[in-house]
């Protein structure tokens, strides 16, 4: 087909669109994230001894980190979606404040004597009963945003990719902080590091395929 | 964005003159037709994304700037077809190596001489055209060319008195 003919084909096939709203989009996203907690609590997952913990400064350590971690990569996700947003940015301040929440746990740990007992402390069970319910929490957000990001123009699909995994790892992790019975930094970072990246290494290799353009 | 296709359709003719300005730059003349019909495709399907409020430029570019990515990936995984060894091909080993010896042998000669012999001899100049470009006197072009190329003789001939 000559061009001529693709622009005639074109212009004939035009039909009114609705312009892309990254606020309703963001609208849409915050609604699945709260009825997915909503959900949760309302199963009665949370630790019983959740009201008697808020003094505890790991508690709101998890929240604060992971809270900023899920915003942060929203934010760069969603605005990475317009063909002239790049998402380098958002996801150069999302490393530097995964390192700042790392050195974080590192000054709150300090009921632990170093390097004691570490594998006691990590306790394999409870973290990969962790790891499977951090995963599962993250689908919710991250299939919305890979629909999302599919209606759009990401012009770099692997950032984009990567901060949709972020973002919807660090809801889910955050979400899971209210059923988490651990208060212990070491097996914080470790398992819920370890359920962020498996689900953002899977999201950057799976979703750049499925949102081609 | 609200339908009005004669409006629609002079865009598109706007955007394909710069689309095969920017991809006539960066990619095979065989391809770039193709190129810009694939990204005239891409502008059409993703213009819901466009932002009213902002300069159409930039959203433009980074649409064609993210179809010619895409486009040198999959050059990048095309096959090279290999060339078989029975293809002919003129052989220039003797004209590289006569060129790398005329040059060596015009390095030996004085500057004045070489440069009109290079303009008159090798670039088809006439003696009054080498004069003009290089300042010197028609009759001191001659002399520079005649005593050049005696030199040039001269380093031939003992060239190859070694060589025997």
């Amino acid at each position: 087909m000559s061009t001529d003919n693709l622009i005639d084909r074109l212009a004939g096939d035009l039909k009114p669109v609705r312009r892309r709203a990254p606020v309703a989009e963001a609208g849409l996203l915050a609604a699945v994230c709260i009825l997915e907690l909503a959900i949760f609590l309302g199963l009665g997952l949370a630790r019983p001894d959740l009201m008697a913990t808020l003094s505890e400064p790991v508690l709101w350590w998890k929240f604060g980190a992971l809270g900023l971690l899920a915003v942060i990569g929203f934010g760069t996700a969603l605005r990475s979606f317009s063909p002239v947003a790049s998402a380098r940015k958002g996801l150069f301040l999302i490393g530097l404040l995964a390192a700042a929440s790392v050195a974080t746990a590192w000054g709150l740990d300090t009921t632990h004597p170093r390097g004691a007992e570490l594998l006691a402390r990590l306790d394999p069970p409870d973290g990969l009963r962790c790891l499977g319910y951090v995963v599962g929490l993250s689908l919710p957000p991250l299939l919305l945003l890979a629909v999302l990001m599919r209606r759009g123009a990401a012009t770099d699909r692997a950032g984009s990719a990567s901060a949709v995994g972020i973002g919807s790892a660090a809801w889910a992790a955050w979400v899971f902080v209210f059923a988490c019975p651990h208060d212990d930094p070491f097996y914080v970072v470790v398992w819920y590091a370890l359920a962020c990246s498996v689900i953002a290494v899977a999201t950057r290799v799976i979703l750049p395929r499925l949102t081609r353009w | 964005m609200a339908g009005d296709a004669a409006a629609y359709k002079v865009l598109l003719g706007d955007v394909r003159v710069w689309l095969q300005r920017y991809y006539a730059r960066r990619l095979p003349p065989a391809i770039v037709e193709d190129a810009v019909q694939d990204a005239l495709i891409a502008v059409h399907d993703k213009r819901h994304t466009y932002d009213l409020n902002r300069p159409f430029g930039p959203w433009l570019a980074a649409i064609a700037r993210y179809k010619w990515i895409d486009r040198l990936r999959s050059l990048k995984r095309m096959a090279a077809e290999p060339l078989g060894d029975g293809v002919a091909i003129g052989d220039h080993e003797s004209a590289v190596i006569s060129a790398t010896i005329l040059e060596e042998l015009l390095a030996s000669l004085k500057p004045a001489q070489s440069e009109v012999i290079r303009l008159v001899k090798l670039y088809g100049f006439s003696v009054e055209e080498a004069a003009e470009r290089t300042g010197q006197s028609v009759s001191l072009v001659k002399v520079n060319i005649h005593r050049g190329l005696a030199r040039l003789t001269l380093a031939v001939e003992r060239q190859a008195h070694v060589d025997g």
